[in-house]
């Protein structure tokens, strides 16, 4: 499970692991006095905007570049997943960070899950989730529905890869700010579409028990 | 229906889209496509050679009494080759729409390659709905 | 305005569906860490992975600039630039590097950034040659695929960058090496 104490750095490091910086860093005082500009910088300003378009490429040169490497459709799923994972454990820092004193740990699994639903993914998305609900047969499961999701939305799996759904990456992330959160799920993404909605994808959280 | 078919070709002038909309046109054995992309992409490529007018663009629109076909070279290579009705108009626009919907469904699908025939099923189904919406 | 600005703008303005810009810079994070992670920290490996992923993209990325633009061919290399910086850069990162050192053959030019979505709070880690790692390489290789599609062969590769160092600019250098002649489309000659 990813550390909640609070962080004082960037949140995104080269490296992979996010690291704890205090005052005591063993960097000579130039390199701290220069290194502290980012500090500085306050998560408030107003953000910016890129084309959809160099996300889109970037995830398809992600997925090409981890397809190489993967031994079949799991694998290549289980590595989108992880690339997710380790980007969900910035974006949960992020927020956190930009609610400051307002920031609630939550506690309850409908708590998180909302918060996923709605300001996770407004952050990255630029909109909520579509639907969130529990599943009737499996108390521990539910499902987080988007019907057009971002990530995939230029991606066309040939039909010999049916099975794969890229939205591993989104379920990666919400893996992430599960289990920073104290919720430890597994997430995957499959899509259901519908004449409606041809790219509806459903993210799958199967919490072992919950309380 | 105003437009019939469509047929994209790669640089090298190899047919890696070909599409017919609405029943009018019979259809044809797959060699036969290739035999038709590869003539007009030479046909094209000689057009720019002989035309009477210095720095010609080559042939961009053939007009028959039952068709008109249009042919449309983006500066990568990439050509669009558009078969309509001879009352279709507006084809300036459409074969921009063509090229954006490429650009989206097939550049940015991490399972197709490049030159390679195009097998997206996002670029089918949005081209298909944006023809089924045009004259 | 130059027209070519206007035509960046435009397309920014009217023809670019946008998302917010921390979705792509952690994205890419998360990329550049995994690629540390999958090289063992030799970041010249790194680096070269970058370009290759950048020239892939810029591949692919140079055809909605063309039906987005309808920008007619360059007629010279300053052209391009012109072309690089207001047209390509803005549309697709909502910024617009400056163009500068011309070489005295017309053949070299700097892109010099002020902002940098891709690096935003990014620091380097502390290891010793992590001063090695150009961490937004991937510009590099999206322009030199870009520009290959277009039968320019270009060499493009980071002087300085502000991720290293911030009391330096960001900057590109990009080297014409060749028209490539025989792959122009018939009729573009």
């Amino acid at each position: 499970m990813a550390d909640r104490t609070p962080i004082v750095h960037s949140s995104t490091v080269p490296g992979g692991v996010t690291q704890l910086r205090s005052a005591s860093s063993q960097a000579s005082l130039v390199e701290s006095a220069r290194k502290g500009a980012i500090y500085e910088r306050s998560l408030q300003r107003k953000r910016g905007e890129v084309s959809e378009s160099v996300m889109a490429l970037v995830i398809c040169e992600a997925v090409q570049y981890l397809q190489k490497q993967a031994k079949g459709i799991a694998d290549l799923e289980d590595r989108l997943n992880r690339l997710g994972y380790h980007m969900g454990q910035r974006v949960l820092e992020l927020i956190t960070l930009r609610e400051g004193k307002s920031a609630k740990r939550e506690t309850k699994v409908l708590g998180i899950l909302q918060f996923i639903h709605t300001m996770v993914w407004r952050t990255l998305f630029g909109r909520p989730a579509d639907a969130l609900e529990r599943s009737t047969e499996d108390t521990n499961q539910y499902m987080i529905i988007d019907n057009d999701p971002l990530i995939t939305r230029f991606i066309s799996v040939p039909k010999d890869m049916a099975q794969l759904n890229c939205a591993a990456f989104a379920a990666g992330i919400i893996e992430a700010v599960l289990d920073a959160s104290l919720f430890t799920a597994k997430v995957t993404a499959h899509t259901m579409g519908t004449p409606q909605t041809p790219d509806k994808t459903v993210y799958l959280v199967q919490f072992e028990s919950l309380r | 229906m105003g437009v019939k078919s469509i047929y994209i070709l790669n640089k090298a002038g190899g047919l890696i889209f070909q599409r017919d909309f609405g029943d009018s046109l019979s259809k044809l054995d797959s060699n036969d496509y290739l035999v038709i992309a590869g003539t007009l992409h030479s046909v094209h490529a000689i057009t720019t050679r002989i035309s009477p007018v210095a720095g010609s663009s080559g042939l961009t629109v053939m007009e028959t009494p039952s068709f008109s076909l249009h042919i449309f070279q983006s500066q990568t290579g990439i050509k669009f080759m558009i078969l309509t009705d001879r009352q279709q108009y507006g084809i300036d626009s459409i074969a921009s729409r063509i090229h954006h919907l490429y650009s989206d469904y097939v550049m940015k699908n991490p399972f197709y390659t490049l030159e390679m025939p195009i097998r997206c099923e996002k670029f089918d189904r949005y081209l298909g709905a944006y023809i089924s919406t045009v004259a | 305005m130059s027209k070519v600005r206007s035509v960046g703008e435009e397309v920014w303005k009217h023809k670019t569906d946008k998302i917010n810009s921390e979705l792509l810079t952690l994205t890419y994070g998360s990329i550049v860490a995994q690629l540390v992670a999958d090289f063992d920290h030799d970041y010249a490996k790194v680096n070269k992975q970058l370009d290759k992923m950048g020239y892939n993209i810029g591949l692919r990325l140079i055809e909605e600039l063309l039906a987005k633009t309808g920008l007619p061919r360059c007629q010279n290399f300053r052209d391009t630039a012109e072309a690089v910086a207001k047209v390509g850069f803005k549309m697709f990162m909502n910024i617009t590097p400056t163009i500068s050192n011309w070489s005295v053959d017309s053949k070299q030019f700097s892109l010099v950034f002020t902002e940098n979505p891709l690096a935003e709070f990014v620091e380097l880690p502390d290891k010793p040659n992590a001063r090695d790692l150009w961490y937004s390489n991937i510009y590099a290789g999206v322009i030199r695929g870009a520009l290959e599609m277009v039968q320019l062969q270009v060499e493009a590769e980071f002087v300085s960058d502000a991720v290293q160092d911030p009391s330096l600019p960001t900057e590109i250098r990009v080297r014409l090496v060749k028209v490539l002649e025989d792959e122009i489309p018939p009729g573009e000659d």
